[in-house]
């Protein structure tokens, strides 16, 4: 009875899939999975042909999405075939739709590997329908704490499933998830060496996290990425592996090159948490016999998706976006510290929003007071714009408590396109960085086309 | 001579949720724009000495739950010390999870742990997380304070010992209640995040007079709305926000 169910289940979901590739290609990523798991609860339990030992849950709080496609894209170029959800939807649905897009009308599967991001909250109910034996934590850090609070939340969620069958992924580096090998039977760990862009906090008002195993000081010899770096804790034996399995190291930033095993690896993005990715990315193809060449020829030709740095172009300005999620200070972080490697003149425009994720909707601001601004300070930004209708004063009174005198911030207590951009033209410089939601980005972008279209009909 | 304030920073790596650090810049600043010198005292680990005598503020900020067993063992440690500092009126700042520090006891979903005790109250994890803006007067003096809350924990109030009365977020229990906070003598332990003392520089100002006027330092110099005129447009704008809120979104 089951199994007819499952079949059922499947034939509705090969439909949806095929209606979806008609009708828009680029959405509907889960459609077909939330029916087939409406219509069967443990759907993705009944597929055959899934070997447990090539599956892999790519989860974390940052970077699950970007090493998940690097992998995938990585064993493709290698010739294996691979099921995954690359589109991001990265729940029990979106695991199914994979699922059925790639089995036979009996649920077969004959995929080489399988690769999915996992939703980190919704890791534990993916992995009771579907036990994967190799688990990659990129990180855990304080993210949409309207839903998850704070970071042992999700650890703790993590932690319950983890078991001495599984083989974890884990950074080396980072306190949290380092801490979670004991409970695995094997852990392979990577990181990064220290390196050009390493940097140290000795800034009174630093301040780093509780130790994962005693709740007291954690302290990082030096960082890669905010709160990512070479630790040990001021009380325990907690620290960093000295030796681990795969190492970034003699990273080259201006060759845009490092080596991992011996072998230089030539890159095509070189802020330092995507080091991080491609040296995951390595260990988990390295460890399934794919070879140094094969890696390096598909990081030749790897594209991440788009969205998270882009470029507009307007009137004589180049406005460069970069996308960041409001509720995890790291990438804040990691976005200051991109802009603040331009040292050319240069207008930081600041759209920190009210979150609109969940209900009720509320103006959290507060990661921003996380983020540490002396570098962007020093860059040579010449205005600093703040717009928002809730946050925008909050947004600027940041940006002041860092230093930054009041008269050289721009606060535009409004969400209107028009206003930003005619704030904009104030300005004679036309290098324009800009922080926003994606929705707003795109909604820029939009303006500007039309503006365009504007001036034509002129 | 210039007036000293001393600040006892609790645990800045370990208390370090929601951008609290916040908290102890804006009483640096409020304090500078008072004429007063505030000294930030760290105390960075459980092995650290905490010189309660020379202190007039000791200031916890948000923690996850888990850490919060091990700072009140490590109080306990400091049970005469600590007491002497409440009963001399000294200041005591908790936001958040740290109420469990004083709190007689907390309910986890899976355990329990006991508090210092202090405050008459007990704090009850709840079964979903909450989060919203958050908008209360003082019960002292009528003061207006926004925030943001994030609640994973119910606080049952067991005296009337609140600290404020609630105008728009969730009550120390839920919706249904109309009590944020509570105070008792100069401890003060508030849910509201922003961080707080930023955003509600009149509120930072206030704590820093207490604390001096209890060591006999009365400060003359009154803030003004133009001095907190960016603090004041932003409370406005999140007024409007809230006001714009349907009754759906706070359900």
């Amino acid at each position: 009875m089951k199994k007819l169910r499952f079949l059922f289940a499947l034939f509705i979901g090969k439909i949806i899939c095929f209606l979806v590739n008609i009708i828009n290609k680029e959405k509907g990523t889960n459609i077909a999975g939330v029916f087939a798991c409406k219509l069967q609860k443990d759907f993705i339990s009944h597929f055959t042909g899934i070997d447990y030992n090539k599956v892999f849950f790519i989860t974390g709080t940052n970077g699950k999405s970007t090493t998940n496609n690097m992998i995938v894209h990585t064993l493709r170029n290698s010739g294996k075939k691979v099921t995954s959800n690359l589109e991001g939807a990265n729940l029990l649905t979106g695991v199914a739709t994979a699922l059925i897009k790639d089995s036979s009308l009996f649920g077969k599967l004959n995929s080489d590997f399988f690769v999915f991001e996992t939703d980190e909250r919704y890791f534990s109910i993916i992995y009771k329908y579907l036990p994967a034996k190799n688990i990659c934590i990129t990180n855990l850090q304080k993210d949409q704490v309207q839903r998850n609070g704070e970071p042992d939340y999700i650890y703790q969620k993590i932690k319950s499933v983890i078991n001495k069958d599984m083989t974890l992924y884990l950074n080396n580096e980072e306190p949290r998830v380092k801490s979670l090998a004991k409970y695995a039977g094997k852990s392979i760990f990577y990181g990064v060496a220290k390196n050009d862009k390493s940097f140290i906090k000795n800034d009174f008002y630093d301040v780093s996290l509780p130790c994962p195993i005693c709740n007291d000081k954690i302290i990082f010899d030096y960082y890669n990425v905010d709160n990512i770096g070479n630790f040990k804790c001021s009380n325990c034996e907690f620290k960093s592996n000295e030796t681990i399995d795969f190492l970034a190291t003699d990273i080259n930033y201006d060759k845009a090159t490092f080596k991992c095993l011996d072998y230089t690896y030539s890159i095509n993005n070189t802020e330092p948490f995507f080091i991080y990715n491609y040296v995951l990315c390595i260990a988990i193809c390295k460890t399934f016999g794919i070879s140094e060449n094969e890696i390096q020829e598909a990081f030749k030709n790897f594209k991440n998706i788009s969205g998270r740095l882009e470029t507009l172009h307007y009137k004589n300005k180049v406005i460069k976006y970069i996308r960041i999620k409001q509720e995890n200070p790291e990438t804040l972080q990691s976005a200051l510290d991109y802009i603040s490697c331009d040292k050319t003149p240069k207008i930081f425009v600041l759209g920190l929003e009210e979150l609109k994720d969940f209900a009720p909707y509320y103006t959290n601001t507060f990661y921003a007071f996380d983020c540490n601004l002396d570098k962007l300070i020093s860059s040579n930004v010449q205005r600093y714009i703040c717009f928002s209708e809730a946050v925008a004063y909050d947004s600027a009174n940041r940006l002041i408590y860092a230093g930054i005198d009041k008269n050289n911030i721009s606060i535009l207590p409004t969400d209107d396109d028009t206003a930003i951009m005619q704030e904009l033209d104030k300005y004679d410089i036309n290098n324009v960085y800009l922080i926003t939601w994606l929705k707003k980005y795109y909604e820029l972008d939009k303006y500007i086309k039309n503006h365009k279209e504007d001036k034509k009909n002129d | 001579m210039i007036n000293e304030l001393n600040i006892l920073w609790m645990y800045p790596d370990i208390l370090n949720l929601h951008g609290d650090r916040g908290n102890i810049m804006a009483f640096e600043k409020i304090g500078k724009m008072l004429d007063i010198k505030v000294n930030i005292n760290k105390v960075e680990s459980y092995n650290n000495e905490i010189d309660f005598e020379n202190n007039d503020i000791m200031f916890f900020n948000v923690g996850e739950i888990k850490v919060m067993p091990t700072i009140i063992e490590t109080l306990k440690k400091y049970s005469d010390e600590l007491q002497k500092f409440i009963d001399d009126n000294k200041t005591i700042v908790l936001i958040g999870a740290s109420g469990c520090i004083m709190a007689k006891k907390t309910i986890r979903k899976d355990s329990e742990f006991e508090g210092l005790g202090i405050l008459d109250m007990d704090l009850v994890e709840r079964k979903n997380i909450y989060g919203d803006d958050i908008l209360f007067k003082l019960n002292e003096n009528n003061m207006e304070i926004v925030g943001c809350q994030i609640k994973m924990l119910d606080t049952i109030l067991h005296s009337d010992i609140s600290l404020a009365t609630l105008e728009y977020g969730s009550g120390n229990n839920g919706y249904n209640e109309k009590t944020e906070g509570a105070k008792y003598k100069n401890i003060i332990y508030t849910n509201a995040l922003g961080p707080v003392f930023i955003k509600n520089p009149w509120y930072t100002e206030l704590i820093i007079k207490n604390a001096l006027k209890n060591k006999g330092i009365n400060i003359e110099k009154k803030l003004t709305d133009n001095d907190f005129a960016l603090e004041i447009n932003s409370l406005n704008a999140i007024k409007n926000f809230i006001n714009q809120k349907g009754e759906k979104d706070v359900s």
